[in-house]
């Protein structure tokens, strides 16, 4: 009897999970979200009454974007495509197997990453588009988006095999952490992926956004590093943890 | 019935095994504790080629035990070797078991062959549509079929279970209430398959409840009662001791106490206890007891409201064995 190969592991675990992942309720609830933000740049850049329309499309971006769309739908998928599996103890048909556990993890967060990625990245660059803030706010926003859910995906995998309701941690993560204590703390701002995130933005557009105040080269190098400690960290997590 | 005495069981308490060729899964003074909660206690046994039945009422520590053998959870205390190996550190040996496992749980999207399929795969099958289509063929599921599982009764998700197990021709099954769900005529033709695969060679644990299931599973049997094992060994001989054992029966009467009385000077009971509107009989033979309680009864003038056993059940056979394995 032997074993199964990485790469073939991934592809097997990726093509099981996003199959699981894809269901009409939350592609169509979370697009829904992605259009809402779409339809506020466009309406953003269709008034003549704002100062600072560049400013004001950045603001809506960041503001709706990166603390809405890209966090919450990476959570959902991400923290759903492992962790489901740990819920209802379908888990075992990928542990009990020749199999080693890292790439039962990158499968997991590729197949979030296959469907987070067109429900962030499309919605948001056309609302870059929409806003009147030029090309250089579309370009900063799909260059922020890849790497914000490339780092929220493989965080919320990591969450999803530690805590029970990723959900609800997530969240707290989300709209806590980065949206109010980080605000207060500069320490804690560096625990925030989207000060990071937002840092490209800032950097690309040269407008200032709160939390954006880093180099641009680290607003891209920091969350990657981050998704590769938080896979790593899930496949030691998944090779210890108990099954169901 | 003065001079009964009780026969002398042929069910052993765990033993070392004598020397031989090596077990397929041996379990060594395996504990179990979640937080305060003791699931297995002190669990030793060794199983070989075969069929095994794991026979203990619900929450006996079953599945926990099952779940420690797969690795899927780490002992507390002890060690599990499959195949001389443990499941949670290789992943060699990982391939060479197949779980059935107690949960429902599948991947409900998928058809039963894709399911079966993808578990081919995820153990390096050489052939994974061969040997799909033969662990379909095994449990009787149609290939063709297009609907997904979720949308299966609960035999034919089992038997979706069991097809996955099946898949990658392990050398140790270990299925958790595999019968559960199935009708009597798929039922006698898993037991025939378990039966055919141990002669072949394969280590087969299986769990059960039910007695009658046990009886039909083989002669090998452990009995979990409250996380222990409470008794080893022949199947036969473990049913003389379990219906050997004393039963108790409340009796309702007007007047308890002259019936208890007279049932003990009759020796139809081993011991009683009295209180107000009844009593409780202890009796090694309920068949006489009951032919012999009313005419005891009438007798008397005593009437009699009620006669029931208050522990007929397998929980209180359960903790009997248990009990005198302490």
């Amino acid at each position: 009897m032997s074993s199964v190969a990485p790469l073939p592991a991934v592809r097997l675990t990726y093509g099981l999970l996003l199959r699981q992942l894809v269901t009409r309720g939350r592609v169509l609830a979370l697009l829904a979200v992605g259009v809402g933000v779409a339809l506020v740049a466009w309406a953003v850049g269709a008034a003549d009454d704002i100062d600072d329309p560049a400013e004001a499309a950045v603001a809506v971006i960041a503001g709706l974007g990166f603390t809405a769309v890209v966090p919450v739908v990476s959570l959902v998928f991400a923290s759903a495509a492992l962790g489901d599996a740990r819920e209802d103890g379908t888990l075992v048909y990928l542990w009990l197997r020749p199999i080693d556990r890292w790439p039962v993890v990158v499968g997991a967060w590729l197949a979030a990453l296959t469907v987070s990625m067109p429900l962030t990245i499309v919605p948001l660059t056309v609302a870059a588009g929409l806003s009147g803030g030029g090309r250089d706010l579309v370009v900063a926003t799909a260059i922020a988006t890849l790497v914000g859910v490339l780092a929220y995906t493989a965080v919320f995998t990591l969450l999803a095999l530690l805590v029970k309701n990723p959900i609800v941690w997530g969240l707290g993560y989300v709209l806590i952490w980065e949206g109010i204590i980080s605000g207060f703390a500069p320490s804690a701002a560096n625990l925030a992926i989207a000060g990071y995130v937002r840092s490209i933005i800032t950097g690309l557009t040269d407008i200032e956004l709160e939390l954006g105040d880093k180099p641009v080269a680290v607003g891209v190098i920091v969350p990657l590093v981050v998704a590769v400690a938080a896979l790593v960290l899930a496949s030691r997590r998944l090779h210890s943890m108990d099954v169901a | 019935m003065s001079d009964w005495a009780p026969p002398t069981p042929h069910v052993t308490l765990p033993e070392p095994e004598p020397l031989g060729p090596a077990p397929m899964v041996e379990v060594a003074e395996v504990t179990k504790a979640f937080g305060d909660v003791v699931a297995v206690s002190d669990v030793s046994f060794r199983v070989g080629p075969g069929v095994t039945a794991l026979l203990g009422p619900n929450g006996a520590g079953k599945s926990t035990l099952f779940r420690i053998m797969c690795g899927l959870t780490p002992p507390t205390q002890g060690t599990v070797r499959v195949l001389g190996q443990d499941a949670r550190e290789d992943r060699e040996v990982r391939g060479r078991i197949g779980l059935a496992p107690q949960q429902d749980a599948l991947f409900d999207r998928l058809t039963a062959r894709r399911f079966v399929e993808v578990a081919a795969r995820t153990h390096a099958v050489a052939d994974p549509a061969g040997a799909t289509a033969r662990a379909l063929a095994d449990v009787q599921l149609d290939p063709t079929e297009t609907k997904p599982v979720g949308a299966y009764s609960k035999g034919m998700r089992q038997r979706v279970k069991l097809a996955a197990a099946l898949v990658n021709d392990p050398d140790v099954l270990i299925l958790d209430e595999p019968l559960t769900g199935l009708d009597p005529v798929q039922r006698n033709r898993m037991i025939r398959l378990f039966h055919d695969l141990g002669d072949r060679g394969k280590c087969l644990l299986v769990s059960s409840h039910v007695l009658d299931e046990v009886a039909r599973l083989g002669s090998n049997v452990l009995v979990i009662a409250q996380g222990r094992l409470a008794a080893t060994g022949d199947y036969r001989a473990l049913r003389e001791l379990m219906d050997d054992r004393p039963l108790r029966i409340r009796v309702a009467a007007d007047r308890p106490r002259e019936l208890a009385a007279a049932l003990l000077g009759s020796a139809l009971v081993d011991g009683v206890s009295v209180s107000a509107n009844e009593m409780i009989a202890d009796t090694s033979d309920v068949d006489r007891f009951g032919r012999h309680v009313a005419i005891v009864a009438r007798d008397l003038g005593v009437r009699l409201r009620e006669v029931e056993p208050t522990d007929d059940d397998l929980e209180s056979v359960f903790r009997y064995l248990v009990e005198r394995r302490r």
